[in-house]
């Protein structure tokens, strides 16, 4: 039952790879000749559309007969807007996986199925070899089968070709249902693709393009030998190869975006560019050479090239003045952190040290003729030194506090929440553990929105969020008080200023009467 | 009783340590970091490990690991963790396998020296001695306690310290009589079982206190 829904699987697989060839060559064409316009976009997502669409065809095809449970993904996750939706397609490893699939699938699918089905012919034939050799013997070689003795030794052969054929398919019902899991399931992380995963799929996607030309080049030397048509699968599946490892490549090296100062958009932008072009001046030279019409999308790439370069400069520019503004904000919320811990530390513990040395001091003094009251100081002096490292400990947990760095956001905040007389719900949804600068911010910002709410709101029921969103991370608190808290007033402007230093926004919203929603984004490489 | 220090800081180490001794403790090992911890721990097998939490290398929860892995690999060794802050988060993983022997207090409990040397005492036996400001969290998070009255939620908390009958009657200024009353009572109401050891009581209220 299983080797025949294999050898089912076999045989439809054939017409579904030659199906996605015909979508990937035409879809790369298309996109590529609308890539010098900004239809290129949307014709690529378009596209992308499709191979997941055919991918989901031969997933469905290889869910229902081999049981795996693949689904593949349609559309490519990733930041939105119209130049990003482009980007997003490039970057998916799922839309490479899904290519990679399609192309290895037309030879390897194909020479499954003319294995397995000929395997099968032959082995039914030989086995009812006794029954019909009486109308057409068959000679192998100089022998003929024209005997009933002769016929049966058809017999074994034909059930040994049946034992080879089951073994055949179960090798590739396993295999098969191995990469169909592997290549097509696309339920990724909310992390997004790893590096390791990015290399793979190149690595997939570059065996997979050598794998069908060497099956075309292979079929057009057996066949006709005349002209060299494979040079055309060669030329456009090559364009997307070379934009996959361009893509990979700018992910994985930033410093080469770097060393040519632009930004990795940018980068990613011009090696495709470039691969087209490339790819253009091969069309022209295939065919046959003439008029050089390549040059004018060259030309317009270059067009394209420098405006962007511009625009990138102008907003380089933009960006400086907006760092210069958040490092001075950084700085003065540095010092204006430092003057408070100098200030708490003078008029707290260094007081309080100072009054236990003279508890000390007199007790001493007493010690031979007062021992009573002797007594009384030393016991103060020991509550001094309590409420000392009382105040201490505050202090140290103000400045960072010892559990954020050793279990993370949830328990600090957990912690701060049991040390608040108001009820507090908290939810941190993250995929992994932030950068520490951004986890610190986030706990900060819990804690000033904590500490509003009790202080100022009168609030009986706090709320806080931490998650992740996309690339950045969000924190919320939400609290039931009479709002009207000040965005300008210290703890929050110094919140503000601590939230811009890491490219991130903090937004209070505080009508009179209340609620109060504490917001930060923070951006955040996961 | 036999006893192993790890503290970082020298001063507080040595200080500890002639605390110790001049209370009858016999300190056996004073070590620097939680490997040597582990390692003179596993030697000396003594009654209690004193440990701090931070130590080198990394100067975060070496305390804590050390301690978790002494639970399992030396179970009759008592650990009493002193720290200069209290985290929930320590106290849960330390209390997770819901055993007896440990303890969690602050540094400044050592100040209250006749306190601190009953707590050594009493986790070298294989109590419990939980910082006031633990139970205090245990309880603000275990919300049906309504049913108690002022006086036996005084008494929850002490004993969720570790502290024995005799022990919370000398601090509430009660006779031993009033506070079995109380214990009895408290028992009752959050349905835990009678039992006439103090240990195995104090597990059983930290227990229902962590089911929050």
């Amino acid at each position: 039952m299983r080797a025949a829904r294999t050898l089912l699987f076999l045989l439809a697989s054939v017409p579904l790879a030659a199906l996605a060839l015909a979508v990937l060559l035409t879809g790369w064409i298309v996109t590529s000749v609308l890539a010098i316009t900004p239809l290129g976009v949307p014709a690529l997502v378009g596209f992308r559309a499709g191979v997941g669409g055919v991918a989901w065809l031969d997933a469905e095809l290889a869910n229902r007969l081999l049981g795996t449970s693949a689904s593949p993904t349609l559309r490519s996750p990733g930041p939105s807007g119209f130049w990003n939706s482009g980007l997003n397609v490039l970057r998916d490893p799922a839309f490479w996986r899904q290519q990679a699939y399609l192309l290895a699938s037309l030879p390897l699918g194909f020479g499954g199925a003319v294995a397995a089905w000929s395997l099968l012919a032959a082995s039914l034939g030989s086995l009812t070899l006794p029954v019909w050799y009486r109308w057409n013997a068959p000679e192998l070689g100089s022998w003929d089968v024209d005997t009933l003795g002769r016929a049966l030794l058809g017999v074994p052969v034909g059930i040994l070709g049946l034992v080879i054929l089951f073994g055949l398919l179960r090798l590739l019902d396993a295999m098969t249902r191995r990469v169909v899991t592997g290549a097509l399931d696309g339920r990724e992380g909310v992390a997004g693709p790893s590096r390791s995963e990015r290399r793979r799929s190149l690595a997939v996607h570059a065996v997979a393009t050598v794998a069908i030309n060497l099956f075309l080049i292979v079929i057009w030397a057996v066949t006709s030998r005349g002209y060299f048509w494979p040079e055309w699968t060669l030329i456009a599946l090559g364009l997307p190869l070379a934009i996959h490892a361009w893509v990979v490549l700018v992910e994985e090296h930033p410093e080469i975006a770097r060393r040519q100062r632009i930004s990795s958009g940018l980068a990613t932008r011009e090696g495709i560019a470039l691969s087209f072009s490339i790819f253009f001046v091969l069309v022209w030279a295939v065919t046959g050479g003439g008029y050089f019409w390549p040059l004018w999308p060259i030309l317009l790439f270059a067009v394209g090239f420098a405006i962007r370069i511009v625009s990138e400069y102008s907003r380089r520019g933009e960006r400086i003045s907006e760092l210069e503004t958040t490092r001075a904000g950084a700085v003065e919320q540095q010092e204006s952190e430092l003057e408070r811990i100098e200030r708490d530390l003078h008029d707290g513990a260094q007081a309080r040290l100072v009054a236990l040395g003279m508890s000390l001091g007199m007790a001493e003094q007493k010690l031979a003729t007062d021992p009573v009251a002797a007594q009384e100081l030393l016991a103060e002096a020991r509550q001094g030194t309590r409420e000392a490292l009382e105040e201490l400990r505050s202090l140290a947990r103000g400045i960072h506090p010892p559990v954020l760095t050793d279990r993370g956001l949830a328990a600090a905040i957990e912690a701060l929440a049991t040390r608040t007389p108001v009820e507090v719900d908290v939810s941190v949804k993250l995929p992994q553990r932030p950068p520490r600068a951004v986890e610190t911010a986030a706990y900060f910002v819990a804690a000033e929105g904590l500490a509003n709410a009790g202080k100022h709101a009168n609030a009986g029921h706090v709320d806080i969020g931490v998650r992740a969103d996309g690339g950045n991370l969000v924190v919320e608190v939400v609290d039931d008080g009479s709002g009207g808290a000040d965005p300008a007033g210290n703890g929050l402007r110094g919140l503000a200023q601590r939230v811009e230093a890491l490219d991130g926004t903090l937004a209070v919203d505080s009508p009179v009467g209340g609620p109060t929603t504490i917001r930060a984004v923070m951006p955040c490489e996961w | 009783m036999r006893v192993v220090i790890a503290e970082d800081l020298a001063l507080l180490r040595d200080g500890l340590t002639r605390l110790l001794r001049d209370n009858g403790f016999e300190v056996v090992a004073a070590v620097g970091d939680g490997d040597a911890l582990v390692t003179s721990v596993l030697l000396e097998r003594p009654d209690v490990a004193i440990v701090d939490i931070r130590l080198p290398p990394t100067f975060r929860d070496e305390g804590v690991r050390a301690a978790l892995t002494l639970r399992d690999r030396s179970p009759d060794t008592g650990v009493l963790i002193v720290s200069q802050y209290i985290e929930q988060a320590y106290a849960s993983e330390l209390l997770a396998d819901g055993r007896g022997g440990l303890g969690y207090l602050l540094k400044d409990r050592i100040m209250d020296v006749d306190d601190f040397v009953a707590a050594v005492r009493r986790v070298g036996e294989g109590g419990t001695a939980l910082d006031p400001e633990v139970v205090a969290q245990l309880l603000s998070k275990r919300k049906p306690l309504d049913v108690l009255s002022a006086r036996e939620l005084e008494v929850l908390g002490l004993m969720a310290e570790g502290r024995s009958n005799a022990a919370i009657a000398g601090r509430l200024v009660l006779t031993v009589g009033a506070v079995e009353k109380h214990v009895a009572s408290i028992l009752a109401k959050l349905r835990l079982p009678p039992s006439s050891e103090d240990h195995r009581r104090v597990l059983a209220v930290l227990a229902y206190l962590r089911e929050a």
